[in-house]
């Protein structure tokens, strides 16, 4: 099937077309899927490295369970969100045995000088991503659901396993935390000057 | 942008502005990580291809005659009644009652002709039963 027509297909028909054997669909979903798996789980760990092995381990297992699929039952990208944060929670657990800094955690990913707008956008980001690795991991995980990758209340539910009323809960305690975290941060968000 | 100057703490849109980059600022995917998942893509496609077909039922071994027979005369429970029957007949045969025994001296001793076949008493034991009452 040519490129262009595969494009329009849903994630699901493009990964039954992959479990047949096509190498298209297989580019397509990464180049579809692997950015926003790799931005969760940056933003889960607070570490570019380590995002970048879980969202190659969350897409290694996406392709193994491809001729399993059951198209039109669950939807590829709650699957990918829901393996991304067990894979990120594996991985803290196991970081708690030894210490990761919170200064390394931060440690902004492009030092090299830039315009001046670029360096405040950056500063702006690594206040948010440290305000979001100060939370319990649930209450990032629901935050970062909701208000960044932008899902609804229920495929959030269905991704991490847990009532609907419970996913409002953990984002409004969510959401507050992240506030008083970010309430020392007047400089780094750029309101300084207001 | 509105802020709380008491407690230092964001406003709702100064948070959801905040969000707004954060989603625009999606990193993008580096290309030795698309090269790797790609192998990795690739490696397990090729797993599949190499995998035995599943066997349909049409692939399914047939059972042989015999099983197909002795299925087809019910299986082990019919066993059971055939093997009940036969031994009712052996025991009959060694030990048959009166009855059995009177009817079968009458057609076997030779005496018979064609219109004793209209008499035969297909109830003999009936006459008894009525004189005991």
């Amino acid at each position: 099937m040519a490129f262009d027509a595969l494009s329009e297909l849903e994630d699901d028909a493009l990964l039954v077309l992959y479990a047949n054997g096509d190498r298209d669909a297989a580019r397509l979903l990464t180049a579809r899927l692997a950015p926003r798996l790799l931005g969760h789980a940056q933003r889960l760990l607070g570490d570019r490295a380590e995002a970048e092995d879980v969202a190659q381990e969350a897409m290694l297992r996406l392709w193994r369970i491809a001729p399993d699929w059951r198209p039109g039952e669950a939807k590829v990208t709650t699957w990918l969100y829901r393996v991304t944060a067990n894979l990120c929670t594996d991985r803290l657990r196991k970081a708690r045995g030894g210490h990761r800094g919170l200064d390394e955690a931060a440690e902004p990913e492009d030092d090299r000088p830039g315009p001046v707008e670029r360096m405040q956008q950056a500063a702006r980001m690594d206040a948010l991503q440290q305000a979001l690795d100060s939370l319990p991991e649930r209450q990032r995980q629901a935050v970062v659901l909701r208000h960044i990758e932008g899902l609804a209340n229920p495929e959030i539910a269905e991704v991490m396993e847990i009532s609907t009323e419970a996913v409002e809960s953990l984002t409004a305690r969510g959401k507050r935390a992240l506030s008083a975290a970010l309430a020392g941060r007047r400089e780094e968000l750029g309101y300084a000057e207001e | 942008m509105p802020k709380s100057e008491t407690t230092g703490i964001p406003s709702d849109d100064q948070l959801e502005a905040l969000f707004a980059e954060a989603r625009a600022a999606a990193p993008d995917l580096p290309e030795g990580l698309a090269a790797r998942m790609l192998a990795d893509a690739d490696a397990v496609q090729e797993g599949f291809a190499a995998a035995p077909l599943p066997q349909g039922p049409d692939t399914a071994p047939r059972p042989g005659w015999f099983a197909r027979a002795f299925a087809g005369i019910g299986g082990w429970p019919a066993l059971a009644g055939f093997a009940t029957a036969t031994v009712a007949g052996v025991w009959i045969g060694m030990s048959p009652p009166a009855l059995v025994a009177s009817e079968a001296a009458y057609y076997t001793s030779g005496g018979g002709t064609a219109e004793d076949l209209y008499l035969v008493d297909t109830m003999p034991a009936f006459d008894q039963l009525a004189q005991e009452g």
